[in-house]
């Protein structure tokens, strides 16, 4: 197993279980810890685990992950991963949680889907649609799941790593290729 | 309030109206696309992305020592806050330790940049709500002392790439200290001549009370951070909760009101914030020690590699909490740069503010949260 995206560079120890990984099991939620991002906890969870996984951790009152910081995406090498990061307006808590879609189960035209948090957490709603807009990951459920920072006709998704440019629009007269 | 009107004979359509991208008191250009029944909003769609300078792909695409001076650019007012983020999130990564006194410095600068930032704000929040008398010029009038403090120690006036994954750029000389000092001396007589002009006045006080209030439980849902969400009582200050760098050692108390904040309180809030940094920084040069301001592993040149990982790292900017998710592969360019910008999280929660409120209020409600597009943008 690889550690998050540098290129095959081996764990150097396999991650355990933490607390929040406990705390989820015993609410019959599987996750499988990943190396510590930083010094914090951080989990793998099944896409069809995450809804209820991010409800329990909010709700729950000796957690209180209730302050979603950021939901990002990063295009890795093998999997397209959306990164949930967690804290607490009234606890020091901090839980890193990711969702990784192999790319080799991605249909080709295919967007990865990842069910949408925006439906239960309003903090989601416009960090899933940059991570739509700039990444390319499907947020299933999402209420109005549109471009954000790029215009709404824009081809492609400027962070993945195989993305190119499109014709330049600035230094290219030619009309026939003006965006 | 408007009163309603009970005709069955007098019909009233909805009226959409885009309020920008060109308004000037946007601050940057957004673009609201309101829909209006009479004066009353009713709905609100922001358009964002005018400003859109694919900083994050910047990230990609240039060397960690390139990335370092272009990131200032994202919030133009507080360019050291997001320096800080992006130096701690590497740091963080790579395990550098900074020098002491880098910290301390690091600290001092930011702290005359939050007044800074704040000072702005006030200027310009005046002229949203119509004050477009002289009065925007006095807070500019210490702005610029401060501004020509940090040009003295970063060569740049707003764009200042002062402080670097290691420590900070350079050291200020010792009679920049004095003058720093005897600037926070009168300082807080010039934040009694705003607030003599400002807080009592009456038709500011009309302008904000009671206008725009933001519930506690409205903030955490929507992840609002910095003053506007310590107004609405709720105790959450980075430099507090999770001291980093040396805030731990400096004495202040978090700034925080007991009720829902409505427009007044995010001011007040930003006012006593001015008056709070300014004691911290009478305390940082009274302690700041002697030493090194870089970390000796650290090179300040197109060679600075991060060790591959990734972590994250965030900061109290003026405007809330400023995070930085970096994913390091070892190479000459970051993997991956995510920026997570106070003014976005915050800007998402007005379309519920500003719902059901006379249009005159969209730019004091918008106004008080102190949003920078840049920032939102990116």
């Amino acid at each position: 197993m690889t550690t998050e995206t540098s290129q095959g560079k081996p764990a150097e120890n396999p991650p355990t279980t933490g607390p929040f990984g406990q705390f989820l099991k015993d609410h019959g939620i599987n996750s499988s810890p990943l190396p510590a991002s930083s010094g914090v906890e951080t989990l793998e969870v099944d896409s069809k685990d995450l809804t209820a996984a991010l409800r329990l951790l909010r709700n729950s009152a000796e957690v209180a992950l209730d302050f979603l910081v950021t939901v990002s995406g990063v295009d890795s090498p093998d999997t397209f991963d959306s990164v949930y990061h967690l804290w607490s307006y009234s606890n020091k808590n901090e839980l890193v949680i990711k969702v990784r879609i192999a790319k080799a189960t991605v249909k080709a035209d295919y967007l990865p889907e990842v069910p949408s948090v925006a439906p239960i957490w309003q903090a989601a709603n416009w960090h899933e649609r940059e991570t739509f807009d700039l990444v390319g990951i499907r947020y299933l459920g999402h209420p109005y799941l549109r471009r954000i920072l790029n215009p709404w006709d824009w081809e492609g998704h400027p962070l993945r790593r195989d993305y190119r440019q499109p014709v330049d629009a600035l230094n290219d007269k030619s009309p026939g290729s003006f965006r | 309030m408007a009163t309603e009107i009970k005709s069955d004979r007098l019909k009233t359509d909805e009226m959409i109206i885009n309020m920008g991208p060109q308004h000037p008191a946007t601050h940057g250009v957004l673009r609201l696309i309101l829909k209006l029944d009479g004066e009353i909003v009713r709905h609100v769609e922001p358009v964002l992305g005018h400003l859109h300078r694919a900083q994050e792909w910047q990230g990609q695409n240039r060397t960690w020592f390139q990335y370092q001076a272009l990131i200032d650019r994202v919030d133009y007012l507080s360019g050291m806050f997001t320096s800080w983020a992006l130096a701690r999130a590497s740091e963080h990564v790579d395990g550098t330790e900074v020098p002491e006194r880098a910290e301390y410095l690091r600290v001092l600068a930011s702290e005359l940049n939050r007044i800074s930032s704040h000072l702005l704000w006030l200027g310009t929040y005046l002229i949203d709500l119509g004050a477009l008398y002289g009065f925007p010029f006095y807070p500019f009038r210490e702005r610029e002392k401060i501004l020509t403090f940090l040009e003295e120690i970063s060569g740049q006036r707003m764009m200042f790439n002062y402080i670097r994954i290691g420590g900070v750029q350079r050291d200020p000389k010792a009679d920049w200290f004095k003058r720093v000092e005897a600037f926070t001396k009168e300082f807080p007589e010039r934040v009694n001549e705003y607030e003599a002009i400002v807080t009592e006045n009456p038709i500011f006080l009309d302008r904000t009370t009671g206008v725009g209030v933001l519930p506690k439980s409205l903030a955490m849902e929507y992840g609002v951070t910095g003053p506007s969400l310590r107004a609405s009582g709720i105790n959450y200050d980075l430099r507090r909760f999770k001291p980093y760098s040396v805030y731990d050692k400096l004495k202040f108390d978090v700034i925080t009101f007991d009720k829902d904040g409505d427009t007044r309180d995010r001011y007040l809030a930003r006012v006593r914030e001015m008056r709070q940094s300014n004691e911290i920084i009478k305390q940082v040069i009274d302690m700041i020690p002697q030493g090194d301001i870089m970390a000796k592993t650290k090179k300040q040149n197109a060679g600075l590699r991060v060790k591959a990982g990734e972590g994250f790292a965030a900061v109290e900017s003026p405007r809330g909490v400023l995070g930085c998710y970096v994913v390091s592969n070892g190479s000459d360019k970051p993997y991956r740069f995510r920026w997570r910008n106070p003014s976005f999280s915050n800007l998402s929660v007005l379309p519920p503010l500003l719902i059901d409120r006379p249009i005159a209020d969209v730019m004091a409600i918008f106004g008080s949260l102190d949003i920078i597009l840049p920032d939102v943008d990116r």
